[in-house]
């Protein structure tokens, strides 16, 4: 409690929670995919009453003080908010920030005791934690399973600077010691053999391969791909990558690829190489901010063709596009300009195009074509009794809805595990 | 530069070059801070409350102590100050000084004593030193003089009038403001008796005697010297519809003048406690939180508002209200009912809480639209969802054989 300075001080959090409406039903609630009851916690803030704020937070979310950093609040709560037709939307996420920050977390809590039947988590993700937390809340044993360790994404890729280690582990430390059973760090890839051993499963394994370039030099010394250098760094080592450096793709990691490179040496000359423009960046804004700030550079418009060099990266070459129509997302179409390549000298390529599940795992449950699992209303997938969501079942998303899975799979198995199905 | 509304008027025969007066209080304790006060453009001071030579004046420190909200600290302020520590030898130099720097100023004096001999003195030395008007302090709600110390002499009615008559007696003709307070159980009886004595007017009212807050850690009151505290005297914007009431209720059934004093923080305030009866209005609170520069929206914003509704001197205004102010019996008996304005309406849904837990469950929510509507039928017209609408998008529409009338919120509020 106190480390870290929280964005909004004592006074600020109490003048912006008084410009909350406390709307009857309120919208930013309903936005929220974990459902934090909003205008109940800012009242709290309001009247001083911090702990019950906490509870309130921490009691429709098991990722709190990640979320309270790194959620997009422009795509959630405050892109409803009513105070926006006043003036400008309610600070929410600082505001929770705030609670989280000058608050330890709620320990005393009233678990009930386990059942006899167990669920298998698979996957330690966001997800897989939240689905966790609610399983032993309603009286579930739960035992999780992650090839690597306790956390997800958010543990393993998103850097100290934007969510500090002590607040990292503390959440997780909560979680593991009060919510989960036992945890196994092994890598699941049959399912079947689990639904022997427990009443149900739960995947959330979300999408660890990463997507190739497919163009020539991709083996060269000096390319890299992006969630591993990210893993890298975080776990701090050094990226081993070199002066010029050129960040393929134009979503959120790469961005934050990008802006963590620039954070390990501010020498280093970071591009983000980008077929479109950069209204069609597929990345929150405030990240944009962030790696703008840093210092990092953009080469829109530029379609790679590829990788240049004998043994090791000197270059990529790329040729220029122009921007059509809109596709149906909005977002604009582009196309190759003829006879207009030309090369970025670079000695690092970072490929950072997307990320997928894997796909050598879970046989006999249904895929869709990109190898999403797929599931019904109730997040069962083909297979009775295994159910799943997070970023497996819906592709990249944010922290919010990977636990807003979490928690509509825990309703639905508890149902399955009553008899229903 | 730009030319204002002539503003000055006269009052008890003292020229007044607008209706704002700086109170008895710590902004005019100081001869400096007078001198600033009135080079700012106030119309006159009334120098804080001053005693004879051997009266002992202890003061204690901290003396202020505030309650509101985050975004607005000073709803209510508090002090448990008492009369100045400079006595009337000090007090009378001032105002030989004040009234050769600012001739056409009005110049006054707030005086506390015990003794018949020791108002009558004060009066005779100030008159001496040339003061415009006296004001007694009958109502300094955190401790007195004489007989019954700790009650304000303004309680009693009967003592009310005997000092009052004692300093209009020694001021003959040099004007007297008797400043009250509203803590009384009827505050007619007080202004009809002090209406007998001759004095010129009263000043209502005071500071309200009140406890501004308790640690709830500590224990402490606010404010804690040294761990304990003392009952305050309240001013600011929390005291303003007490100090309504007050001079309305003495306008309505007593000849008498008024000053007005007491919760005005703005030039629209100064309206309102004008129109109910006052003859000027002095303020305190307001220049202790925000400076004697304040003159300058308050004279303008007189100005503009005397423009915009036709009236040729501050004058005028005085009691414009009062025929508007009945018992309740006496009200008319519309038909009325919320009218909501869908298009200033934000959506927030506090009108339909308010008025399912706190009014007459009237208000729908459709929770799709996100809108309220008004069940007619149901609505008595209370009023509680206006109340709490944060935009200002809901009127009570009143109805008497199909003539309509309003109540609605105007202005930025």
């Amino acid at each position: 409690m106190g480390e870290f300075e929280s964005t909004l001080n004592r006074q600020q959090a109490a003048i912006e929670a008084e410009r909350c409406l406390y709307c009857y039903d309120a919208p930013c609630e309903a936005k929220c995919p974990a459902h934090v009851p909003i205008p109940e916690f800012i009242q709290s803030i309001r009247s001083g009453n911090m702990h019950g704020a906490r509870v309130l937070v921490q009691e429709a979310h098991p990722l709190i003080e990640i979320c309270g950093r790194i959620c997009p609040e422009e795509e959630f709560c405050q892109s409803v908010c009513t105070r926006a037709k006043v003036d400008k939307p309610v600070r929410i996420r600082e505001l929770h920030r705030f609670v989280t920050d000058s608050t330890d977390a709620a320990e005393r809590l009233d678990i009930p005791a386990e059942s006899r039947d167990r669920v298998a988590v698979v996957g330690a993700g966001p997800a897989g934690l939240a689905c966790a937390r609610e399983l032993r809340l309603k009286g579930i044993r739960c035992e999780v399973f992650d090839a690597r360790r306790l956390g997800g994404v958010p543990a393993q890729e998103v850097s100290w600077n934007r969510c500090p280690r002590e607040v990292q582990e503390r959440e997780m430390h909560l979680l593991a010691s009060k919510f989960i059973d036992e945890v196994h760090i092994e890598r699941v890839t049959d399912v079947g053999s689990l639904m022997r051993e427990y009443a149900a499963v739960f995947i959330a394994t979300g999408l660890p391969a990463e997507s190739d370039l497919p163009i020539d030099g991709v083996e060269l010394v000096g390319v890299f791909h992006a969630r591993e250098l990210l893993r890298t760094v975080k776990a701090g080592m050094a990226s081993g990558t070199g002066r010029r450096v050129g960040v393929v793709g134009g979503g959120n990691v790469a961005i934050e690829v990008a802006s963590v490179l620039r954070q390990e040496d501010p020498t280093r000359d970071v591009t983000v190489v980008y077929r479109r423009s950069i209204k069609e960046l597929k990345a929150f804004r405030e990240e944009i901010d962030e790696a703008t700030r840093l210092g990092v550079t953009y080469q829109f418009l530029a379609i790679p063709d590829c990788i240049l060099g004998e043994t090791h990266v000197n270059g990529l070459q790329v040729t220029q596009a122009r921007l059509c129509e809109e596709d149906e997302s909005g977002r604009c179409r582009f196309e190759p300009l003829p006879a207009s390549s030309y090369v970025i000298p670079l000695d690092t390529v970072v490929i950072a195009v997307g990320q997928r599940p894997d796909d050598d795992v879970f046989h006999g449950i249904g895929r869709s074509s990109s190898g999403l699992i797929k599931v019904g209303e109730n997040m069962q997938t083909s297979m009775p009794g295994v159910f799943a969501g997070g970023d497996v079942v819906s592709g990249a998303r944010t922290v919010v809805e990977a636990v807003r899975d979490g928690k509509k799979a825990a309703d639905a198995i508890v149902a399955y595990m009553a008899g229903g199905k | 530069m730009y030319r204002e509304h002539d503003l000055s008027y006269d009052f008890l025969g003292i020229h007044l070059e607008n209706p704002f007066i700086l109170s008895a209080g710590p902004p005019t304790d100081e001869l400096d801070m007078a001198v600033d006060g009135l080079k700012a453009g106030w119309a006159g001071v009334v120098l804080k409350t001053t005693s004879v030579e051997e009266n002992p004046v202890n003061l204690k420190y901290p003396m202020m102590s505030s309650f509101g909200t985050a975004a607005h600290k000073v709803w209510g302020l508090g002090n448990i100050d008492l009369i100045s520590r400079y006595h009337i030898g000090e007090i009378c130099a001032r105002v030989s000084t004040l009234k050769h720097l600012f001739p056409s100023k009005m110049i006054a004096a707030s005086i506390m004593g015990s003794r018949k001999e020791d108002w009558q003195s004060l009066v005779w030395q100030l008159r001496k030193a040339g003061i415009d008007l006296i004001e007694c302090s009958f109502s300094c709600p955190q401790g007195s003089m004489g007989e019954a110390p700790g009650k304000m002499l303004a309680q009693s009615v009967e003592a009310t009038e005997k000092v009052a008559r004692w300093v209009k007696e020694a001021a003959d003709d040099t004007p007297v403001l008797i400043k009250i307070t509203p803590q009384v159980t009827d505050i007619v009886e007080v202004a009809r008796a002090l209406q007998r004595t001759g004095v010129d007017g009263v000043t209502a009212s005071n500071s309200v005697p009140a406890l501004i807050g308790v640690d709830v850690e500590t224990m402490e009151p606010r404010p804690s010297v040294w761990g304990d505290g003392a009952y305050s005297g309240m001013t600011g914007m929390a005291i303003k519809p007490l100090t309504l009431r007050t001079i309305a209720e003495i306008a309505r059934n007593v000849e008498i003048t008024i000053s007005g004093n007491g919760g005005a923080y703005s030039w629209s305030d100064a309206v309102e406690l004008m129109a109910v009866g006052a003859s000027n209005v002095q303020f305190c609170t307001m220049p202790m939180h925000y400076g004697f520069g304040v003159i300058r929206d308050l004279t303008s914003g007189m100005a503009d508002y005397l423009e915009r509704m036709g009236f040729r001197s501050p004058r005028d205004i005085v009691g414009k209200a009062l025929s508007h102010i009945k018992a309740q019996e006496d009200l008319s008996a519309p038909v009325t009912y919320s009218d909501i304005d869908l298009d200033k309406c934000v959506g927030c849904g506090g009108c339909f809480r308010a008025c399912r837990d706190g009014g007459h469950r009237a208000i729908v929510w459709d929770s799709v639209k996100r809108q309220p509507s008004v069940d007619t039928e149901r609505c008595p017209g209370c009023g509680q969802c206006m109340q709490v609408c944060p935009v200002n998008a809901i009127r009570m529409k009143e109805e008497i054989d199909q003539h309509l009338h309003y109540f609605e919120f105007r202005g930025a509020r």
